[in-house]
């Protein structure tokens, strides 16, 4: 078994404790590693309240999402998708990727950059010909937001769509400062605060208290 | 039957039918020290304040028979959950919330539309909600987050307090708030600090393009940074101006020194892109 074999086999329903799964964890310190990261997200989800799990719509939404971005396909038979995310790996399965790329934008935004002007701008104006989408700091779209809202309170949607435009406004005015001074920390400061802003708006858009 | 008498027989009955499907409920809980309190309301406002003792006390006034109220208590965990049943919607499923818990219980609470409010507590204090209006009054050594996208968020005499404030778009309001950190988060809204920074925090205002203002006594002690890139920066109170700055000067976009006694001082940054940020000081007759 390769390590994209294991990491196959770990996104359907297995945990890693299959004979194939052991025999390769005991040669790959990288799987084992990753295997022993998702077992503790697994032990931390499972102190969360039951109030926390997000609702059937929110795993709908993720779903889209992340076919859109090309990170998963169409299952090849009946089995949703949606089954596997609630099995054992519990919220775990998107809090991992979602968190994962979280961590990463705030490592490329927030990382110290070296007293040398001229190369740390080079490597931030290289950082942002690649920018991580919006959908992957939040692991949903404005189209999915939109869409939910229009389904669960359509009179908020046109409320939704001014907070969007609003709060998309701040990241490209937060991307600008970033750029212009890519060594300026309060300007990436903001960047990450017009991110957090979003997600803000999505995590109260899903509101998970609502029926 | 005359016209007059049909219409007070409606309006009884109609009246009989709301007294009727609205209703009213009170549960006492034991708790230990530093208990948690989570109530999760979808429609509806909750208020928490101090009890005597270590009980809870909670009082629900319930809309229709379309929401019920759910508890579940593990030791000093308490959850209530406002239970909306098929067919309810933000009237019918409309439950406001009366809450008594111990003073030093950390309480989180969600609701959509609120209102949301809490007041003479020093546990930590969480409030959610999209629409809801968030006051927080007269707390102390919390930690106190708010999350809210369009209810203006009032705290009035927090001291010794974590407070992070993320708002979307309402207006923010803190009245003698101070504490070890002090963070505001806005896209749109405007945010109002009226106070003195108290002595050695670290204060953060941002918002994108909400006004910031900051009125302050004469003898504030403070070390701060204002720059607004696209609105106008105005000071009122004469600054020391520092000697190293991180900070690229431009007129009448930053300013940047320390108010009163440096040895003493909070840290103090207000930031937005193209909203005003004004630092004045507090009229005297107000002190």
């Amino acid at each position: 078994m390769t390590c994209v074999e294991l990491q196959q086999s770990l996104a359907t329903s297995d945990d890693g404790s299959s004979l194939d799964q052991q025999n390769h964890l005991k040669t790959c310190t990288a799987c084992s590693a990753l295997v022993r990261e998702l077992n503790l997200i697994i032990a931390s989800a499972a102190e969360l309240r039951g109030s926390d799990e997000p609702s059937p719509r929110v795993w709908n939404s993720i779903e889209i999402a992340l076919r859109r971005e090309g990170l998963i396909h169409p299952p090849r038979t009946s089995r949703s998708l949606i089954p596997s995310f609630g099995s054992r790996w519990g919220a775990a399965r998107w809090v991992a990727p979602v968190a994962a790329l979280f961590l990463i934008t705030l490592g490329i935004y927030l990382r110290p950059h070296p007293p040398s002007t001229q190369v740390a701008k080079n490597v931030d104006q290289t950082v942002f010909t690649q920018p991580v989408s919006d959908a992957a700091i939040a692991g949903l779209n404005d189209d999915d937001l939109l869409q939910e809202v229009a389904q669960q309170t359509p009179a908020m949607k046109a409320q939704y769509a001014e907070d969007l435009r609003r709060v998309n406004a701040y990241i490209q005015d937060a991307k600008g400062a970033v750029n212009d001074d890519p060594n300026d920390e309060e300007a990436r400061r903001s960047l990450l605060e017009a991110y957090q802003e979003k997600a803000m708006l999505f995590d109260l858009a899903m509101d998970r208290s609502l029926p | 039957m005359s016209t007059r008498t049909i219409k007070l027989v409606a309006i009884s009955a109609l009246l009989a039918g709301t007294l009727m499907a609205e209703s009213r409920k009170e549960y006492h809980f034991n708790v230990g020290a530093k208990a948690r309190i989570s109530v999760n309301n979808p429609y509806g406002s909750i208020s928490v304040k101090p009890s005597t003792g270590n009980t809870v006390t909670v009082n629900a006034v319930l809309h229709s028979d379309k929401v019920e109220v759910d508890n579940n208590q593990t030791g000093s965990h308490l959850d209530i959950q406002s239970h909306l049943l098929n067919g309810a919607d933000s009237e019918s499923g409309r439950v406001d919330y009366e809450i008594f818990v111990p003073s030093d219980a950390s309480v989180t609470l969600h609701s959509t539309t609120g209102p949301l409010r809490a007041e003479k507590l020093h546990g930590d204090v969480t409030l959610e909600g999209a629409a809801a209006a968030v006051d927080v009054r007269d707390v102390s050594d919390a930690h106190v987050h708010i999350k809210t996208l369009n209810g203006p968020v009032t705290l009035t005499n927090v001291q010794d307090g974590y407070v992070e404030v993320d708002s979307l778009s309402g207006e923010v309001t803190l009245d003698r708030v101070t504490g070890p950190l002090v963070q505001v988060i806005s896209t749109s809204g405007n945010i109002n600090y009226l106070g003195d920074f108290g002595s050695s925090g670290e204060y953060r205002l941002t918002s994108h393009s909400g006004d910031i203002e900051a009125t302050v006594p004469e003898y504030t002690s403070a070390d701060v940074v204002a720059r607004s890139v696209k609105g106008e920066v105005h000071d009122d109170i004469p600054l020391q101006p520092k000697n190293h700055s991180w900070l690229t000067f431009q007129q009448g976009r930053t300013f940047m020194g320390t108010m009163g006694r440096a040895a003493v001082s909070s840290t103090v940054v207000l930031r937005s892109f193209s909203g005003k940020i004004h630092l004045r000081k507090r009229a005297a007759k107000s002190q």
